[in-house]
């Protein structure tokens, strides 16, 4: 019984999946128009073939148009449930650039350390490689030898001074 | 006088790379791109996307040739890890798996990775040459075109993304009409109107290149390899190369020419890269072959074919990267998204104005071919080996370094949440099986596009409807028409076929 409800599940997703993707792109695609109204208009004289919004429109409507054939003819499956640890690293992307905005190479280590150990890694000289080696490495390679300037942080402060 | 700048072109060429600096470079590139091609996960693409950050602060020269090097030597290094542990290390070596795993299951791993290494080189040398001939022609052909026939023949460079990999041609044009959609983001270059920048003075410029790339091949795969984690792999054991034999060569020779034209031909054809000419270049070897029972159980000639065509199709898809500013393929669209960030112009004035630089890469590209044989033969069980490299270190260190890439172009925060926020957009975009690559070749090619119809809007008194008088860029419609719905009529008309036949019986 658990079985069928599991296969029902997967199906039912199928289908949503199947008309969501066109559909929020298409709702994607009223409002990319929508702000394509606001945009300024030139005189005939500057327009120089086209106003700013026309082209826009014009991939806009092909959007559309390719969507509700989408809508009518996609065979594509639908792809296998994402795993756990997929979840997880786009979640930890997204903490990253949280992270990063508190200091940059603070996130990047850390994003590094929680990746490899999510993934499974259990070796201690890995993870402090990964995590603290190639951060620190990166960020002195590239400040004297591409002279790049990293944004300010809690750790880039006690370097930059 | 035409002959005379060609090789004064042809000569500066080959000296701007007798700078030892460069040669150095370029045996670094290699031994890159080798491993790129090697590494779980990355190939060509993914590896040009992450070292283009690291190119800009250098000339263009040195830059490029860096780029098209790693895209040579990844190409050619699949092969390694697909005839070593079955795991083909870019998709365009899916097709030597089929005969250089068997064979190196037999033993005989030196045979098949001597026999993939001779192909590989022969075939990208031909290409090389071929583009050295093919792309200056094209280029003095495309002089005369007028912006009407530049859109036309952007427009068709994007038809053909609808062929690209084994998903939806719909999916595909979709994607590639949304990358076109991201470039009219920023200040309008025609009226200078801002568009879609929500106040962002980051915005203004565009979306940028780059970053976009890393997250579209580097940061997405990333999240493609969280699905992989279980994955193990078994390697061949190969105690000694041992080289093909005379015979073999015998045996070959016509199989890998066949594969070299096939690849340097589809290589050409916009957007089509190495793993079409890889599967066409297998396809055709076996249906030449005397002994087509050998295929998929270690025939010498299925690796011969499919290396010769995936090589050769590096140098094809150069052609009209170069002549015309229209990617061959999707390495050949993030080397252009570099021309450009260098602020070169691919297009006829690349044989004119910037000829030295022009042949600079080609010999540079020639030579690639002949450094990764040797490294490539030579070094081939130390780069297997560096395919056990466990993911949980090299997509954190992969990571880091597409990030610190993305932001070092601009220097600018906005630049890693686009690389950050495109990755996570590739992702579900290759879950559902809309490819990335139209995504990122329109993104390149749709600031030209609507340049190039604003001109001809102008040109034409804003009478589009006269371009379909002009031959050519009418020719270019047609080819469109073609590339877009030619296989649904071809496989239509084979159906109605093959039903009446059927009726007949």
């Amino acid at each position: 019984m658990r079985l069928f409800t599991n296969v029902s599940k997967v199906t039912s997703n199928q289908n949503a999946f199947r008309y969501l993707i066109p559909l929020g792109i298409i709702l994607f695609c009223v409002l990319a128009y929508f702000l394509t109204t606001q945009f300024d208009r030139v005189p005939p004289i500057l327009k120089r073939g086209m106003q700013p919004s026309d082209f826009p429109q014009l991939i806009i409507g092909l959007i559309v148009m390719l969507s509700i054939w989408l809508l009518f003819r996609d065979n594509h499956k639908a792809p296998k449930r994402m795993t756990r640890v997929v979840h997880l690293s786009i979640g930890l992307l997204i903490g990253f650039l949280i992270i990063a905005d508190v200091d940059f190479f603070l996130g990047l280590g850390l994003f590094a350390t929680i990746l490899s150990i999510l993934w499974g890694e259990r070796r201690a000289w890995a993870i402090i490689f990964v995590g603290l080696f190639v951060p620190f490495g990166v960020f002195f390679f590239f400040d004297s030898v591409f002279e790049v300037r990293f944004p300010r942080g809690l750790l880039t402060n006690l370097w930059y001074g | 006088m035409v002959w005379v700048n060609k090789m004064d072109a042809l000569l500066n060429g080959l000296f701007a790379l007798a700078d030892p600096y460069l040669l150095m470079l370029l045996f670094a590139a290699t031994l890159g791109g080798v491993l790129v091609g090697a590494l779980p996960g990355l190939n060509a693409t993914t590896g040009v996307a992450l070292l283009l950050p690291f190119t800009i602060t250098m000339e263009p020269i040195p830059a490029i040739a860096i780029l098209t090097t790693i895209y040579c030597a990844a190409t050619f290094a699949g092969a390694i890890t697909a005839i070593l542990i079955n795991t083909p290390g870019t998709s365009a070596s899916a097709t030597t798996c089929l005969d250089g795993y068997p064979l190196a299951q037999r033993g005989e791993a030196g045979r098949a990775l001597g026999m993939a290494a001779v192909s590989s080189t022969i075939g990208g040398i031909i290409s090389v040459v071929c583009l050295m001939a093919a792309a200056p022609l094209l280029a003095r052909a495309a002089y005369n075109f007028a912006p009407p026939e530049y859109f036309a023949l952007t427009v068709f460079g994007l038809s053909m993304l609808a062929t690209i990999g084994d998903g939806s041609p719909v999916k595909n044009i979709l994607s590639g009409a949304f990358g076109i959609l991201l470039a009219t983001v920023g200040i309008d270059l025609l009226t200078s109107v801002e568009r879609f920048t929500f106040d962002f003075n980051e915005l203004s410029e565009g979306i940028p290149f780059v970053p976009v790339m890393i997250g579209v091949f580097g940061i997405s795969e990333l999240l493609v390899q969280a699905d992989n984690l279980n994955v193990k792999r078994k390697q061949v054991v190969m105690k000694s190369i041992r080289l093909p034999s005379m015979s073999d060569y015998r045996k070959v020779w016509k199989t890998i020419l066949r594969s070299s034209g096939i690849g340097t031909f589809i290589g050409i054809l916009p957007a089509e890269g190495a793993t079409v000419a890889s599967m066409i270049g297998y396809n055709e070897a076996k249906r030449w072959s005397k002994t087509p029972e050998e295929f998929g159980n270690g025939s010498i000639e299925g690796i011969a074919g499919s290396e010769a065509a995936n090589n050769s199709a590096t140098g094809g898809a150069m052609v009209p990267t170069l002549a015309l500013g229209i990617p061959g393929s999707p390495t050949a669209a993030v080397i252009l998204a570099g021309l450009m960030v260098h602020g070169l112009r691919p297009g006829p004035t690349m044989f004119t104005v910037q000829a030295d630089f022009a042949y600079a890469i080609f010999w540079s590209m020639l030579l690639v071919n002949i450094l990764f044989f040797f490294l490539g033969l030579w070094g081939a069980k130390l780069f297997a080996r560096i395919t056990f490299v466990p993911i949980q270190i090299l997509w954190p260190v992969v990571f880091i370094f597409s990030i610190v890439g993305a932001y070092a172009l601009e220097q600018s925060m906005m630049d890693v949440w686009i690389a950050v926020g495109s990755g996570i957009l590739g992702f579900y975009m290759r879950r559902h099986g809309f490819s990335v690559v139209p995504m990122a070749i329109g993104l390149i090619l749709g600031g030209m596009l609507e340049t190039r119809l604003g001109q001809s809007m102008v040109m034409l008194d804003e009478k589009w409807w006269l371009m379909l008088t002009r031959p050519l860029t009418l020719f270019f419609f047609i080819l469109t028409v073609m590339a877009l719905f030619g296989p649904q009529v071809w496989k239509y008309i084979m159906k109605s076929r093959s039903g009446l036949q059927k009726g007949n019986n």
